[in-house]
């Protein structure tokens, strides 16, 4: 697997939890969920690629949307946390901390060893 | 930034293909929403853009940052549609599923020929269930060279076509036109299934 696919791969694999922690602070719309998740992260790489998803997730009952319309001067589509969402959001959060502690014991185990043997 | 005619015909005709491409897979109201969602992504962007010098540069960067029509109906295509197939397991949306991958990957088209021809053997052998009780003659299990090669119907049978069997054929055409459709249907399903998780993972 090149490094890309990898890349690539772990970006897709932690984008559901991104969007989830995303709109976990109260409703936002497309464009302002992805200016969030540009904010902090790059996990966006084409834009237009996060509104299916978000559609998946509403689909799925993670999210629930609205058109809000005189808000703006065109509608916009909110989305905020369901109870479902949010208790699927607590355990992928858990998950995801667990697993970078691991992954981190790892590295350093690793870079103990190199140390070691140098 | 208050876009020109030029600037406003970009738009729409970005818009167009997007909803042109979403329509292959998707169905109306989806399609809509969907596109009102895009459009508002746009028009927010333009709205933030402010005074331009270059209005044109501008608004290729924009829809460059949203990506090219076809891509964002692709990864609508295949969100929506293939869970939908998954998750249901229903003809049309396996249907459109399968219609999405086999104009997207190449495993994926070998992969529609195939349930396609599983899925024609499955209804041409009910088919000739359906037709044995009024053409006798012409529906039956066919025959090459003595070998039964499987069920047919001809009108009229043309000389040298070897179609045996009397009405038992019935229950067994029927029999096997499901159970191909049954088969074909679930590896269309797992195959689908197979290819989310792997996208996924």
């Amino acid at each position: 697997m090149s490094h890309e696919t990898w890349q690539e791969q772990l970006r897709r694999g932690s984008l559901d939890l991104a969007i989830l922690l995303t709109v976990s602070s109260g409703p936002r719309y497309g464009l302002a969920i992805i200016q969030h998740l540009e904010a902090f992260t790059d996990l966006v790489v084409t834009e237009g690629t996060i509104y299916p998803i978000l559609g998946r997730l509403t689909r799925e009952g993670l999210l629930d949307a609205r058109w809000v319309e005189g808000e703006a001067p065109h509608p916009r589509k909110y989305y905020r946390l369901t109870p479902l969402g949010a208790k699927r959001l607590e355990h992928m959060t858990r998950e995801w901390r667990a697993f970078a502690e691991k992954i981190a014991r790892l590295i350093d185990a690793a870079r103990r060893d190199d140390h070691a043997a140098h | 930034m208050q876009l020109t005619d030029t600037g406003e015909s970009r738009v729409n005709g970005y818009l167009f293909v997007l909803e042109r491409s979403l329509k292959t897979f998707l169905p109306g109201d989806v399609v809509r929403d969907a596109v009102r969602e895009i459009e508002s992504h746009l028009r927010e962007r333009i709205a933030a853009a402010g005074a331009a010098p270059n209005e044109r540069e501008v608004l290729e960067k924009i829809l460059a940052e949203l990506g090219p029509p076809l891509r964002v109906a692709q990864a609508y295509s295949a969100e929506r549609t293939i869970d939908e197939a998954v998750a249901t397991g229903r003809f049309v949306p396996m249907i459109r599923a399968i219609w999405h991958l086999a104009v997207s990957t190449v495993a994926g088209f070998f992969a529609a020929i195939g349930l396609m021809f599983g899925y024609l053997v499955g209804v041409g052998s009910i088919a000739v269930a359906v037709i044995k009780p009024f053409f006798p003659e012409n529906a039956g299990i066919q025959f090459v060279h003595g070998v039964p090669v499987g069920f047919a119907a001809q009108f009229p049978v043309k000389p040298g076509i070897d179609l045996r069997g009397g009405y038992w054929v019935i229950p067994l055409a029927l029999a096997f036109g499901l159970a191909v459709l049954v088969a074909t249907h679930r590896a269309g399903r797992r195959y689908l299934a197979w290819w989310r998780e792997r996208r996924l993972s």
